[in-house]
């Protein structure tokens, strides 16, 4: 088994994410995978981007530039 | 003519606290190698290079490494001739090589140590300074600074008047998102500057005696809302803790949200006789080469530009005033009052709710009030205590910092439970023919206004249906400067049925803590008098509960935070009550109930008193 390292970006769990953890995930080389030590999260790079759009999804107003603050 | 006052400030820190983790992995630990501490040094001229650029003066933090490094001191006094920064001294970058080896720790919280240690490091840090600049600094700073350690460094260290001394919220939120290893404990102080009282920093001075001596600014100008509901850690004017939040477009590189902080807080200078105010203070760890989590270094550093070119564009306009600290503490003094309350009315920004937080603090509360929960009060924080809570090794609390609520609907749950009890939450309840409804289930927006000393919240109606009528119920809350006191009013603006009334239920159910854990609440004494007549329960879990017809005070006496919370009452028709609660159920409530007709008004006040 070899030994895990960090990618060339210290992704964090997307899984974990959502629920307001930061946790840096290991790459696994042998399985070409990124796995997450507190939880079950395991994927691709592809895989962690994907779900971290997923994650922004709560951010509905992300993009939305507000010219007032009051109602 | 309103101010909005910037503060931008950098430390040339020399072993980033994220780099030497974050970008070390692999490494085995060596806080003192080169390619660190080159790395540092870039990023440093940067981050001063950006805001000069842009037309910006800057406070610069010394850290302990740089007071060793005659590279930095000389560019330092050069940014200093050149662009008029000031050099100030932090005892937030404490870890490097020099430091280890000295004290023989890994700590680096300055409030965490023991008062003794705190002491030698101050005087070893503020004696490096001397010796290199020739003069003390006026301003320096932490995550946290306590209220010791402030009294310590002003007492032996006269020309401080600044220092950074909270960040917002803080607190068990950030030791979560850290994986359960971040101990920077400091929930329930202000989020805007404040003169710390001697006693406790979180809380603002009342009066000359009590002042501290010094001016305090939080690390970050942080969203009002995001913060307190979620991880407290992506949501404020820090760039990159923006883009840590994936608060941004991975295709275009844009984050509008960052500028819709700044100018919400902008937006503050309505409720706070035309001034307002920003932090930013970004320390060399979140600009490292090799990227932060997701983020590349050419995404950190655009977001940086982005952020400092934004404050530029508002200088250039004539919107932003960039002052160094200590230039600030001059400025706060002229500009504020001890008594006069800090006031925010803040919207979301991010999630697209509409929901909106009103927010106040004086040197007797922080209150947090919620419209999307009808004007429920979700955090209270009783400063009239000033409670006296050393913290560091040797104190037996090594790193609590965080002033107690009395109410936190988050850590305590609010008006939601799970199958049983209570949550902490100040709302009403109405109810008529067996059917009830909380406010809390009521959505509406609040409207600032302010008549003298008063400071006024009016809520907008809400309608609250019954089977048989309906009833408008507005709400109005008044805070009077110095009254340690909340008025609220509740008043029954409309009926669809002019012949029926409605029992109205004011209450507050409360308890004690600075985390989510519940407390010993052994020692809590309630008590509902009229004045003649005193009923009183001494709290044993056993679900009790009292009242009085024509009671004038409702109240709890809560000996672990010194704290006298009390609901008041002038109306003679109105029953006050107290209610014990259970091990399940570990709060207390106080209340109020009277029934009223359209037309009528009920007040009550909520009381805040030091026990002793």
């Amino acid at each position: 088994m070899a030994q895990s390292g960090k990618g060339k970006l210290n992704f964090r769990c997307p899984s974990c994410f959502i629920r307001d953890i930061d946790v840096d995930m290991f790459y696994d080389e042998d399985k070409k995978e990124y796995y997450c030590l507190r939880c079950q999260y395991t994927g691709t790079e592809e895989d962690v981007l994907a779900k971290n759009e997923l994650v922004r999804l709560r951010y509905k107003d992300m993009m939305k530039r507000f010219t007032s603050f009051e109602f | 003519m309103s101010d909005f006052i910037v503060n931008i400030i950098h430390r040339p820190e020399l072993a980033p606290e994220y780099a030497e983790k974050v970008t070390g992995q692999g490494k085995k630990d060596d806080i003192g190698r080169s390619s660190l501490l080159d790395e540092s040094e870039s990023i440093f001229r940067f981050q001063q290079d950006t805001a000069h650029k842009n037309g910006l003066r800057t406070t610069i933090q010394i850290t302990y490494a740089s007071l060793f490094s005659q590279q930095i001191i000389d560019m330092v006094k050069e940014d200093h001739e050149k662009y008029g920064d000031e050099i100030a001294l932090s005892l937030l970058g404490l870890p490097c090589k020099q430091f280890r080896e000295k004290y023989k720790t890994h700590d680096f919280c300055i409030w965490m140590f023991s008062m003794e240690q705190k002491k030698q490091i101050v005087d070893d840090v503020f004696g490096k300074f001397y010796e290199c600049f020739g003069y003390y600094p006026e301003s320096t700073g932490s995550y946290y600074m306590d209220a010791e350690l402030i009294s310590y460094i002003k007492e032996k260290y006269p020309t401080v008047k600044c220092a950074v001394a909270t960040c917002w919220e803080e607190g068990p939120k950030a030791y979560h998102t850290c994986n359960n290893s971040w101990y920077t404990f400091m929930d329930g102080g202000p989020w805007n500057p404040w003169i710390p009282s001697k006693y406790n920093t979180h809380v603002p001075a009342s009066c000359k005696e009590d002042d501290s001596g010094i001016v305090a600014i939080p690390h970050l100008s942080r969203d009002l809302m995001a913060c307190y509901d979620g991880n407290g850690s992506n949501f404020g004017t820090h760039p990159q803790n923006v883009l840590r939040g994936m608060i941004y477009d991975t295709k275009t590189w844009e984050y509008p949200y960052l500028y819709n902080i700044v100018d919400q807080y902008r937006a503050q200078e309505k409720y706070n006789n035309g001034y307002s105010y920003n932090m930013m203070f970004v320390g060399p760890g979140w600009l490292n080469k090799m990227g932060r989590w997701e983020a590349p270094y050419e995404l950190l550093k655009k977001s940086y530009e982005d952020g400092m070119a934004y404050y530029g564009k508002l200088k250039s306009e004539g919107k932003l005033k960039d002052m160094t600290m200590a230039e600030f503490a001059d400025y706060y003094r002229g500009k504020k009052g001890y008594t006069e309350p800090e006031v925010a009315l803040w919207r979301d920004i991010l999630y697209g709710s509409d929901k909106q937080y009103f927010w106040y603090v004086d040197p007797d509360m922080r209150v947090g009030i919620n419209m999307d929960q009808g004007g429920a009060i979700f955090d209270l924080r009783p400063y009239a205590a000033k409670l006296n809570i050393p913290v560091g090794i040797g104190t037996g609390n090594p790193t609590n910092a965080s002033y107690p609520f009395l109410i936190q609907d988050k850590y305590r749950a609010g008006y939601f439970t799970h199958y049983a009890g209570e949550g902490t939450i100040k709302s009403a309840k109405l109810s008529y023919g067996g059917e009830e409804v909380d406010l809390c289930l009521e959505r509406t927006k609040g409207h600032y206004s302010k008549e003298g000393k008063d400071t006024i919240l009016t809520l907008d109606p809400v309608d609250v249906r019954f089977a048989d009528f309906t009833i408008k119920l507005q709400t109005k809350f008044t805070f009077t400067e110095g009254s340690h006191r909340i008025r609220i009013d509740r008043i029954v603006v409309d009926s669809t049925d002019d012949t029926k009334k409605v029992h109205l239920n004011e209450y507050i159910t409360a308890c004690y803590g600075t985390n989510e854990y519940s407390e010993d609440m052994s020692s809590v004494k309630l008590a509902v008098t009229d004045g003649k007549e005193y009923k009183s329960i001494d709290y044993e879990y056993l679900d009790r509960s009292d009242s009085l017809k024509g009671a004038a005070a409702a109240s709890a006496v809560i000996p672990p935070v010194n704290t006298k919370v009390s609901m008041i009452c002038e109306d003679k028709e109105a029953t006050g009550y107290v209610r014990e609660g259970y091990a399940f159920s570990p709060m207390f409530s106080l209340g109020f109930e009277k029934d009223l007709s359209k037309g009528e008004v009920f007040t009550t006040w909520l009381s805040l008193e030091k026990a002793n």
